[in-house]
């Protein structure tokens, strides 16, 4: 009866195929030698060093924790009084309402970034940097719906009404009873829209200009470029911090349950 | 409506939609009753307390409460409490801070907010669970606490969803002698909600018994009880030989029968619990097709020309075996004459 | 429930306006230019696009490793997810968490890893050198097996997590009954686990087989423009050559295959739900 030897066989390969590579790059960043190999060649800190050196990732590093933080704050802006709509009224066209909100993730967000590109960056002459904000804004927006009307759902309605029959208006039961007990889904989704956003590449690809570069572009560019470790490098800080979000968000809201 | 109806409903149609919950009810109730709806699931009776909380609109109609109408009046300005069947405590907020919600709204604050949460929380007995989360509380408590966060508001009507159905036997008990006692104590007007008769008969002052949106018979627990005056009405209330009566006669499916005696003239059927039949002689016959043992009582279902009956005889008369044949009456002084039928 | 549907709409508008002109219209005119070419509606420019071998083989080539990613995802979640619900709860929510980790990094750089580990003095050449399977490095990078290998580590997290969620579904006991009945593993497996975890076999399947089709970055960076598949093909037909029109059949044939993967997976969803 007992499958405890292969199944041991069986996660320790699962394991090293998914964060194995990371074990990787972090060694390969740590390399002294001038172009990237594993087992890496000496240990130094200077190619961690080069990445926040380089005017280009910190511009670039800027601008998508601009737009990761905005358009998620739009996006959640626009989605939380839809979702609530969706899930507390019986509203006429309520489909085709979540079919439109939504399907921003069922196309391929190269479509979407061409798309933009063509009619309505090119034609009205929209500045790059607010296309990348509307753009991003959409993509984020199927993701925060779904986590919010997810929350939405698992609060019994009749809280609300209770609070009404206690004297307060409908927009005074929505902050005082319906928003603090969907403060984890609201958190949950934001978690989700900013990585969605941060690490948003196709959508991005056709926008991006010369000068004003999301950092996932930048670094699609540098590697093209060069074959040195500081993309690497850039990689492992990255993943560190990912990391450090996920510890956080699981420890205090349990974010697996909500992605 | 009469001049001493506190809450009334005149001429309600209540839907959904385009479905229709509730049409044509009219309901005059006075200050400080206790009133009970009764009657199965989708009869209306929560629709109907829903429109009187101002939380569903009436298609066309009039609710007035002390003289004021408030068909119009929005839910958050009727001064109308309600106890959710599931309690809807706010799962964020501390027992204290659940109670004090209408309180703070109304601007109430400090030593005056203090003492009025406290005596309401003394109330329901639950003083000492002031800084419990709902989450904490069983399912007993939280229900007083929903019912100390209504009286704290001192609501002109206090409305209760199915307050007892989500209770164990024992805490149900307790829960109706602590709403009586709340209600006498306080005076309010109640309106409670259930489909279970037994809690409607031992808590109500009148009882508003529905069936498809409509009223099917108001009256005192005893009224209700031993006059009901529709074969729905009588069935709820346990008279579970319910017959049609036709030129005098009884109509049943399988042809007519004549009874001992002169049936009024009014009635258009006639109801007899299974204890008011009468087992032993007289001038039916049916054969014995299942006995059970209740204690003080046997009861049997027979076989007869008129249909199914039941019976109820005292345990200390002789049994009647299984496939017997035994004679029955079905006593027309005694039994309940219904005005409608069907 | 509240009935106010002006109430509703002006709640819902907002989002849904925005979607629909940041989104949804511009997509829909850059459909409609390969179906509407010099004033007036054809279909030319679908059947000059397939006329091309080479794009035939880009549309096979696409389909060909997005079934190959999902059947292997498919085989590895099963193994995987079956070990998961089998450990002790604190062993199992650490190993969930260790899965969903990776969906919260850059896909570049979980791409860009491979670059170090198939590259010419990558591991895997140093490894066949060392053991003498191979005295020269072999070509794996900007191979469809790199492409390959790429997104299989980057969508096989999204089967792993639908089965194990399919597998604690299943009702308990079924395993031990099948075996006291005298079933084999093989059997059980065939006739027992996999029957009870259709859904989330067809949810994975279905987020795998999306992902991968429509996957920019791997396919960029491992593949080059020697691996070509409908998205690079798509970058390159609108950056070098400028040419709308390949764009937008490429596009329309992309929303299809992405589209009827999520319409499978909603089918299934209500399918449970209804249930």
């Amino acid at each position: 009866m007992t499958m405890r030897q292969p199944a041991i066989v069986v996660l320790g390969l699962l394991v090293a195929f998914l964060v194995g590579p990371f074990v990787v790059i972090v060694a390969a960043s740590l390399s002294a030698g001038d172009t990237l190999a594993f087992p890496p060649q000496g240990f130094s800190l200077r190619w961690v060093a080069k990445v926040f050196a380089e005017q280009s990732f910190r511009s670039s590093f800027a601008l998508s924790m601009f737009l990761a933080v905005f358009a998620t704050l739009a996006a959640l802006v626009l989605g939380i009084p839809a979702s609530y709509a969706m899930s507390r009224y019986s509203m006429p066209f309520a489909e085709a309402v979540r079919t439109v909100v939504s399907s921003p993730i069922i196309v391929p967000g190269i479509i979407v970034g061409l798309a933009l590109l063509r009619y309505l960056v090119a034609p009205f002459g929209i500045n790059v940097v607010v296309a990348l904000f509307l753009a991003h804004t959409a993509l984020v927006l199927p993701y925060c719906v779904r986590v919010v009307s997810a929350s939405l759902d698992n609060l019994r309605s009749d809280v609300e009404e209770a609070a009404i029959l206690l004297g307060s208006s409908r927009l005074g039961a929505f902050f005082r009873v319906v928003l603090p007990n969907i403060r984890n889904g609201v958190l949950a989704a934001f978690i989700l829209g900013f990585v969605t956003s941060f690490d948003q590449v196709p959508v991005s690809l056709f926008l991006s200009g010369p000068g004003v570069q999301t950092l996932p572009i930048d670094m699609l560019g540098y590697m093209e470029r060069t074959y040195d470790p500081s993309v690497a490098a850039l990689s492992s800080l990255l993943a560190f911090l990912s990391i450090g979000i996920m510890f956080v968000a699981e420890r205090f809201i349990g974010f697996s349950r909500y992605v | 409506m009469s001049d001493s109806a506190y809450l009334s409903l005149e001429q309600l149609k209540l839907a959904y939609g385009k479905t229709v919950a509730v049409d044509r009810l009219d309901l005059a109730i006075k200050q400080g009753e206790l009133i009970a709806l009764l009657g199965p699931s989708g009869c209306g009776k929560t629709t109907t307390m829903r429109a009187i909380a101002g939380l569903l609109a009436p298609v066309s109609g009039h609710i007035h409460l002390d003289s004021r109408d408030i068909t119009r009046v929005a839910a958050n300005k009727r001064s109308v409490g309600l106890v959710f069947q599931s309690y809807a405590l706010f799962p964020h907020l501390a027992v204290f801070e659940n109670v004090a919600f209408g309180l703070r709204l109304k601007g109430m604050r400090g030593k005056e907010l203090e003492d009025r949460v406290q005596s309401g929380l003394k109330t329901v007995g639950l003083s000492s669970f002031a800084s419990r989360k709902p989450g904490e509380l069983s399912g007993g408590q939280q229900q007083r606490v929903a019912l100390a966060r209504s009286m704290v508001m001192e609501p002109k009507v206090l409305l209760l969803d199915e307050p007892l159905s989500n209770l164990d036997a024992r805490l149900r008990l307790e829960m109706r002698a602590e709403l009586q006692r709340v209600q006498k104590e306080t005076g309010v007007t109640m309106i409670f909600v259930t489909h279970d008769q037994a809690e409607a008969l031992a808590l109500a002052d009148r009882i508003v018994v529905m069936l498809n949106g409509t009223i099917e018979q108001i009256g005192a627990p005893e009224e209700i009880y031993n006059r009901p005056n529709s074969a729905f009405v009588a069935d709820f209330v346990g008279f579970e030989n319910v017959f049609r009566v036709r030129a005098g006669e009884l109509d049943t499916e399988t042809g007519r029968f004549a009874l001992g005696g002169a049936i009024p003239r009014e009635a258009q059927g006639l109801a007899w619990r299974p204890s008011m039949v009468e087992l032993g002689g007289g001038p039916f016959e049916g054969s014995v097709r299942g006995m059970s043992f209740a204690g003080g009582t046997r009861q049997y279902l027979l076989d007869t020309p008129l249909g199914p009956i039941k019976v109820e005889a005292s345990a200390h008369l002789p049994t009647h075996a299984l496939g017997a044949t035994v004679r029955f009456d079905l006593p027309v002084s005694i039994a309940a004459p219904l005005q409608r039928f069907g | 429930m509240f009935q106010n549907r002006a109430e509703a709409l002006t709640l819902a508008l907002p989002a849904a306006t925005f979607a629909a002109l940041v989104f949804v219209l511009p997509v829909i005119v850059l459909l409609s230019g390969g179906l509407h070419v010099e004033g007036r509606w054809t279909l030319e420019a679908y059947q000059r696009f397939f006329a091309d071998p080479l794009n035939r083989l880009v549309v096979w080539r696409t389909l060909e490793l997005g079934a190959l990613v999902t059947a292997a995802a498919a085989v590895i979640g099963y193994a995987s997810a079956l070990a998961i619900v089998d450990l002790p709860a604190a062993g199992k929510s650490r190993m969930i968490g260790l899965v969903v980790l990776p969906l919260m990094i850059s896909p570049v750089a979980r791409t860009y890893a491979w670059l170090v580990i198939l590259g010419r003095a990558g591991i895997v050449n140093k490894a066949l050198m060392l053991i003498g399977l191979t005295d020269e490095p072999v070509r794996v990078l900007f191979t469809q097996t790199a492409v390959f290998i790429g997104l299989l580590q980057l969508f096989l997290p999204l089967m792993v997590l639908s089965l194990v969620s399919a597998l604690e579904n299943m009702p308990n006991d079924v395993i031990p009954a099948a075996r006291v009945l005298g079933a084999n593993w093989l059997q059980i497996f065939v006739k027992v686990v996999l029957p009870l975890t259709r859904e989330g076999l067809v949810t994975g399947g279905t987020l795998v087989f999306a992902g991968s089709v429509t996957a920019y970055i791997t396919p960029a960076i491992l593949g080059g423009s020697k691996v070509l598949t409908l998205v690079t093909l798509l970058y390159q037909r609108v950056t070098i050559a400028n040419d709308l029109v390949s764009a937008s059949v490429i596009a329309f044939i992309l929303i299809v295959m992405s589209f009827s993967a999520n319409l499978l997976l909603n089918r299934i969803a209500t399918g449970r739900s209804l249930k």
